[in-house]
């Protein structure tokens, strides 16, 4: 039983694997694009729509009006790296229905992978709205004292980030395959379903997670108080 | 539970170019469709309130429009009824002077042939009195009777007043005096003498004999007439029967 798709390697080249991971993350990332393209290559801006055209405008508009919710900023230059962290988990849990396929949310690398954009995202989107200067004086507030903790904070927040959804897609692929070899045919069909809810919820916690942080740097409102709710929540998962 | 390093930088990069491709081929275009269809929405919303606004510009000019029609009708309406009350009114004015012009008229030949009938049956009946009276006097007349008469009349000389004296006696015309019967001459001359009393010897007077008078006599000298007979009296009849029928001629019209 393989519990990671990094173990799986198709193809060495000196140090760089080729594995299970890559491939199916450009499987999604395919699909992602090829969907995108294929519909909004013929985009109408009448009053008939295509069902697709539809579905990806509800997509659109339900994370604009998310990302607003939460920031309460204009959520322009939000949308395309929250929108996509969103897109991109949800897909990829989903389609653990499809036998053979593994998601890549399952290994830690990519989870880690997102981690590390959002932890080097909020910073940049920060000092992108604020400034530099004003941005980095979040760090001694209230009092330089707190400097460390923060930077702690900052720190294990992305680790929790990566260990939380890499621990709720794993499990749920390691739950189905311990329960297919203790309880056949049926019940292992419910563990699945559950795990596609799981891989929905995930997504929206990242995704949402991923805003709160951005937000807080962006934004003039007090920086800890707002992760450190939104931390809790998810953790009880 | 391991992180492979490598997959980790690989899996940042495909992340990255994700977001790119998603940006590009996902985020833009649907939400410049969307911006787009909102722009034409709008766009259709403002033209449909223009032409709401012009219909209802529209509306009511035509309301005004129909409005003013309507009382232009009910003006003409009102005219038409105003000439023919007029024209009722004028000709049943024409109609009531035509009918009282007809009855005046009819009335006025109605007087009239009455007027001439009762101006015929009082010429008949004077000429019937007067013919029997007449008759009658011609009848009665005999020399006592005209000796009455010019005694009479010679009374009537004595009593006549000093202004009609005097202007008979200035007279340079001869007197004349007409009887209707034959005077003898003792009486003649007791006539001649009276006058000669009155206005002096010098007045020549002439005697003729006239029937006309119905047993009278008459003294013509100049402008003066002096007379005493019976057609005198019959006149007087006649005035006082015509009297008696005047206020049959004036009443009956009206009755």
């Amino acid at each position: 039983m393989t519990i990671t798709p990094d173990s799986i390697v198709y193809w060495q080249w000196g140090d760089f694997a080729l594995n299970a991971t890559i491939v199916f993350t450009w499987l999604v990332m395919a699909l992602l694009t090829l969907g995108s393209w294929l519909v909004t290559r013929r985009l109408s801006d009448g009053p008939q729509l295509s069902r697709w055209q539809n579905l990806l405008e509800v997509l659109v508009v339900g994370i604009r009006d998310q990302i607003a919710q939460v920031s309460h900023q204009q959520p322009g230059p939000y949308l395309p790296f929250v929108g996509t962290l969103f897109l991109f988990i949800a897909v990829a849990n989903l389609l653990n229905v499809i036998p053979g396929y593994m998601a890549p949310t399952g290994s830690l690398s990519t989870t880690t992978a997102l981690a590390i954009c959002v932890f080097v995202a909020v910073p940049v989107f920060g000092i992108a709205s604020k400034g530099a200067g004003a941005y980095l004086q979040h760090y001694i507030k209230p009092t330089p004292l707190m400097l460390p903790f923060n930077i702690i904070g900052e720190l294990s927040r992305t680790v929790a980030l990566a260990v939380r959804l890499y621990g709720n897609i794993m499990s749920g692929t390691v739950i189905v395959a311990i329960l297919l070899s203790l309880t056949p045919y049926f019940f292992p069909v419910v563990m699945q379903l559950l795990g596609l809810l799981t891989g929905m919820i995930q997504a929206y916690i990242f995704a949402i997670l991923a805003m709160v942080y951005i937000a807080s740097a962006t934004s003039a409102h007090e920086h800890g108080s707002p992760d450190e709710h939104q931390q809790n929540t998810p953790s009880d998962q | 539970m391991e992180i492979n390093w490598i997959t980790v930088s690989a899996q940042v990069v495909n992340f990255l170019i994700l977001v790119w491709l998603l940006k590009r081929f996902l985020y833009q275009p649907v939400i410049r469709a969307m911006d787009r269809r909102e722009q034409k929405i709008r766009n259709r919303m403002d033209d449909a309130d223009d032409r709401e606004q012009e219909a209802i510009h529209e509306k009511q000019n035509y309301q005004q429009k129909l409005a003013s029609f309507e009382k232009e009708r009910e003006d003409l309406l009102e005219e038409t009824r105003q000439e023919a009350r007029q024209t009722r009114s004028q000709m049943l004015e024409q109609a009531r002077e035509e009918t009282a012009r007809v009855r005046n008229h009819w009335m006025r030949e109605v007087d009239e042939e009455k007027t001439a009938f009762i101006d015929g049956l009082r010429h008949q009946s004077l000429e019937v009195v007067e013919t029997v009276i007449r008759k009658a006097l011609q009848d009665l007349a005999d020399e006592r009777l005209e000796e009455r008469i010019a005694h009479t009349f010679i009374r009537q000389l004595h009593s006549l007043d000093e202004a009609t004296r005097q202007a008979m006696a200035q007279s340079s015309e001869p007197a004349t005096i007409a009887t209707s019967f034959e005077l003898d001459p003792g009486q003649r001359s007791a006539l001649t003498r009276s006058i000669h009393e009155l206005v002096g010897t010098d007045m020549t007077v002439n005697y003729t004999q006239s029937p006309e008078l119905i047993c009278g006599i008459e003294l013509t000298c100049e402008s003066q007439r002096i007379s005493w007979n019976l057609s005198d009296y019959l006149e007087e009849l006649t005035a006082s029967v015509e009297k008696a029928f005047e206020p049959l001629e004036t009443t009956e019209p009206g009755a």
